[in-house]
């Protein structure tokens, strides 16, 4: 589990052909610019890494493309749809549903509760099984169904919170530092998660993230953001190398 | 308390199950105090109701009174008409205030939940404005004496059991239908009311949600408002005050917010206590004041909420006395 | 024209008032994220204490006012440390501890002053009258009262080093605790000062309208349209909503008539609320 498939292209698309696309989107808050136009392709069964300084509007950006908020320019289309400015749950309901870098779960009720609300949440689409309880086991959920979610250690919330994403059959999960807060022998359960995802559903999957070994490890591609530019896109070890991202990044943590 | 979809069930066909007393009380006893104290309790829990089924989204809807009016009124033209087959009035008396409620809903329920809750209130006083300023539809500052009884079939039930027979017949429809209503959408709303940004992520309108609870609210309330006026033969703006609606709000959280039993407990012993102490009527607000404030700081989940954490609380430590490595799933309580 | 102009001072006298009890109902959620349902019942109470020392004491009205008012704070600080304080950030805790306050304070004022408006009257009678132009005394020295303290206020919560203390906690809490601000000692003042200013404007107000126990909740529903308008936990958003509303209520219940300007003021909320939903002032954060 080293290394990801890179034979599968980055333009890579199955049978529907929908690519998830942001289209010179951009936002501002008031007189703060988060990000400036930016305009990449996630095409469904890739994987793409967004990396960056803190503060270059990373999450911002997967606020945006999951509908959470609207952006000031510019336009999300899924396919050949426009999804901008469509209500958060709808977005979610169309299949591109994010993660969250805090825990998010049913905190007071129980994993298997959780579970079952995620799979009732977004029962529109039906398809084949699956293969949750392959993931419960593997993250040592299974033993723990009963359990209400916010009595878990915190890594393994994290994971069912992963799960839950899954469970509505999302055709893009866009993640938002799927390991902060993962201790470095837990983080190896997000490559077992994306790999599990993308076999059974072949979903394309954003990951914003900081552990650049986990970046490196899964990411064919990715993506640099800072100060609200796309700096640069390629495979990580071309982009890591040059000049200016790693200025970027030293400049943010010389300041 | 954890949440537990089939310990909930349970405890709220319970809470149905003890409105059923209600209903056969006037054929067993002629006892004053208790007619009255029957009529009253069903009137409490209807209305009641219309609180509880906002609170499963974590909402509180100053609402209550203002559809109780809508319905109580409708039914009381309505009677007037000379439409006065109960079924009939049953159904206006929950339509009208539904059909208020959900354009209102749409506008307000976009907000966050403090915002609604603010307009809730407000639209209380409007109503009252607007009951004053209408006299040819509600006759205004004196309202409308004289309303006919309910009919069923053609026969006027028009003796005292009867018209508490109705009150309590209506509490139980109100129940029903918010039991319906909460369980149907029960993992819903309680996703709502627990974490609204993860269930709009994993796909749930919000606003849908929200509606459905705020047209159920405003049917039920506006069967308690249609009871009350049956029972009085009145409808008269100052039966549906502003203020009354803190003591429903008393009633759901003294009582346990979590369950129908809990609406149906808190309803039955406010209301007996206030009939006790009669002599000190107007200090009813201040004690339900004084309660709310315990319950909130030391018991939370109301009467019910706490007993059940206490089954809870015994139920595990004699399991780890009698049985430490046996890990038993919970049974259900009662 | 004349009348246009005596309404509209009579409007921003009341949007003055509306002003006082919002600014202190919006600064109490700003920063502490408490709803405070009780907020009506300061308000009453400030009218009480007043008329308690003016016609049971014989003191002077300033005095009694003035003295009024840190009565209602003193009031509002114990209030704030026994009740509210462990709960803060919790809305739904929060609203109906404070809906019991309210009701306990109702009642209590119910129990010492009966059910009935106190004759409590505004030592200054008569009014301006010049040209056709029509003012009564009273609701100018309301006006200047409540302007001062508007002012005072903007003052305390922009320019002072306490203002601008509460204004960090109510950003973020937790960065302004690490700062060294001491979020346990400013609460119960912060509760204090807003809970003063709704007594204030009871004691000088209650002698011009009606001073009786129910009259809390009017006013607590007059504070929510001028939040609703202008954003919960906006200081200027509710000054300014404050005055519109006053100059609304002013010019219909002239224009309209009796009750019907609390309609049009509602329709008018409602009719906002469908275009903007984030207010007339508000950001988009208000939506659900």
């Amino acid at each position: 589990m080293n290394s990801v498939d890179r034979a599968g292209p980055a333009s890579a698309k199955n049978a529907s052909g929908d690519a998830l696309r942001v289209d010179g989107i951009a936002k501002r808050f008031g007189g703060l610019r988060v990000f400036d136009p930016i305009s990449f392709e996630l095409a469904e069964d890739e994987i793409l890494g967004v990396i960056g300084p803190n503060g270059a509007g990373k999450t911002t950006l997967i606020n945006v493309m999951c509908g959470m908020i609207e952006p000031s320019a510019g336009r999300v289309h899924l396919g050949q749809r426009n999804i901008t400015g469509l209500p958060f749950h709808s977005v979610s309901q169309l299949g591109v549903v994010r993660s969250f870098q805090q825990t998010n779960t049913f905190s007071k009720v129980s994993v298997e509760e959780n579970l079952f609300r995620a799979k009732r949440f977004c029962s529109k689409r039906s398809g084949p099984d699956l293969g949750l309880d392959d993931l419960l086991h593997d993250f040592e959920l299974a033993g723990h169904l009963d359990e209400p979610s916010d009595k878990l250690p915190y890594g393994l919330q994290k994971m069912l919170g992963l799960i839950m994403v899954l469970a509505t059959r999302p055709r893009f999960i866009l993640m938002d530092e799927p390991a902060a807060g993962l201790e470095r022998r837990e983080r190896i359960r997000v490559d077992r998660f994306i790999e599990h995802a993308r076999k059974v559903l072949r979903c394309g999957i954003l990951i914003v993230e900081h552990d650049m070994d986990l970046v490196k490890r899964l990411c064919p591609t990715i993506v640099v953001l800072e100060s609200g530019r796309l700096l640069a896109k390629g495979p990580p070890v071309e982009v890591l190398a040059r000049p200016d991202v790693i200025n970027a990044y030293l400049g943010d943590s010389a300041d | 308390m954890v949440s537990d979809r089939r310990r909930d069930f349970k405890l709220d066909l319970w809470g149905i199950v003890l409105l059923v007393p209600l209903l056969i009380s006037p054929f067993v006893t002629k006892d004053v105090l208790i007619s009255s104290l029957t009529y009253q309790i069903s009137i409490g829990v209807a209305a009641t109701m219309g609180i509880y089924v906002m609170l499963r989204m974590g909402l509180l809807s100053f609402s209550v009174p203002s559809f109780m009016t809508i319905g109580g009124y409708a039914a009381a033209i309505s009677a007037t008409a000379g439409w006065t087959d109960i079924f009939f009035l049953t159904a206006i008396s929950f339509v009208a205030p539904a059909l208020v409620a959900a354009p209102l809903g749409a506008i307000v329920l976009r907000l966050k939940g403090i915002y609604f809750i603010f307009i809730t209130f407000i639209f209380n006083e409007i109503l009252q404005i607007l009951l004053f300023e209408t006299p040819d539809l509600t006759g205004g500052a004196n309202g409308i004496p004289g309303v006919p009884p309910a009919t069923l079939f053609g026969h006027e039930l028009a003796a005292q059991p009867q018209l508490v027979a109705v009150t309590a017949a209506l509490a139980i429809v109100a129940a029903l239908i918010t039991f319906v209503v909460t369980h149907r959408f029960r993992a819903e709303f309680t996703s709502i009311e627990e974490n609204e940004t993860l269930a709009e992520s994993l796909g749930v309108a919000l606003w849908k949600y929200r509606t459905i609870g705020f047209i159920a609210s405003a049917g039920v309330s506006g069967l308690a408002g249609f009871a009350l006026v049956n029972m009085l033969s009145t409808a008269h703006p100052s039966l549906f005050a502003s203020w009354s609606v803190n003591s429903y709000i008393a009633y759901a959280f003294v009582g346990g917010r979590g369950t129908l039993l809990g609406v149906a407990v808190g309803s039955a012993l406010l209301i007996a206590v206030t009939n006790y102490f009669s002599a000190f009527a107007n200090l009813s607000a201040g004690l339900f004041g004084v309660l709310l404030i315990v319950v909130m700081m030391l018991a939370p989940s109301g009467i019910v909420g706490s007993f059940v954490k206490l089954a809870d609380y015994i139920r595990s430590r004699s399991v780890t006395r009698s049985a430490p490595s046996i890990k038993e799933k919970q049974n259900e309580f009662g | 024209m004349e009348t246009i102009v005596s309404t509209g001072v009579i409007g921003i006298s009341i949007g003055a008032q509306y002003a006082l009890i919002s600014i202190g109902f919006t600064l109490i959620f700003g920063i502490m994220g408490v709803v405070n349902f009780a907020h009506g019942a300061f308000y009453i109470i400030g009218g009480y204490f007043a008329y308690t020392l003016t016609s049971l004491l014989g003191a002077p009205f300033i005095f009694a006012v003035v003295l009024a008012t840190f009565l209602t704070a003193l009031v509002g600080y114990f209030v704030e440390i026994i009740v509210v304080e462990k709960y803060v950030s919790d809305h739904m805790a929060t609203m109906l501890l404070t809906l019991g306050v309210y009701q306990i304070m109702v009642t209590g004022a119910t129990l010492a002053y009966g059910a009935e408006p106190v004759d409590f009257r505004f030592p200054i009678s008569g009014a301006l009258r010049w040209h056709g132009y029509f003012v009564p005394y009273s609701t100018l020295v309301v006006l200047v009262v409540c302007a001062v303290a508007i002012v005072s206020i903007y003052y305390l919560v922009f320019m002072t080093r306490y203002g601008i203390a509460l204004r960090a906690m109510a950003d973020d809490g937790a960065v302004a605790r690490a700062q060294g601000i001491p979020a346990a000692r400013m609460f119960p003042m912060a509760f204090a000062i807003a809970t003063g200013l709704a007594g204030l404007t009871g004691a000088i107000v209650t002698p011009i309208l009606v001073l009786e126990p129910q009259g809390g909740e009017a006013i607590l529903g007059k504070a929510f349209i001028v939040v609703i308008l202008g954003g919960l936990g906006s200081v200027t958003g509710a000054t300014a909503s404050a005055f519109i509303v006053g100059l609304i209520e002013a010019y219909s219940s002239v224009y309209l008539g009796g009750s019907k300007g609390a309609l049009a003021l509602f329709v008018l909320v409602v009719l906002i609320l469908l275009v903007r939903p984030q207010g007339l002032i508000g950001s988009s954060a208000r939506k659900a």
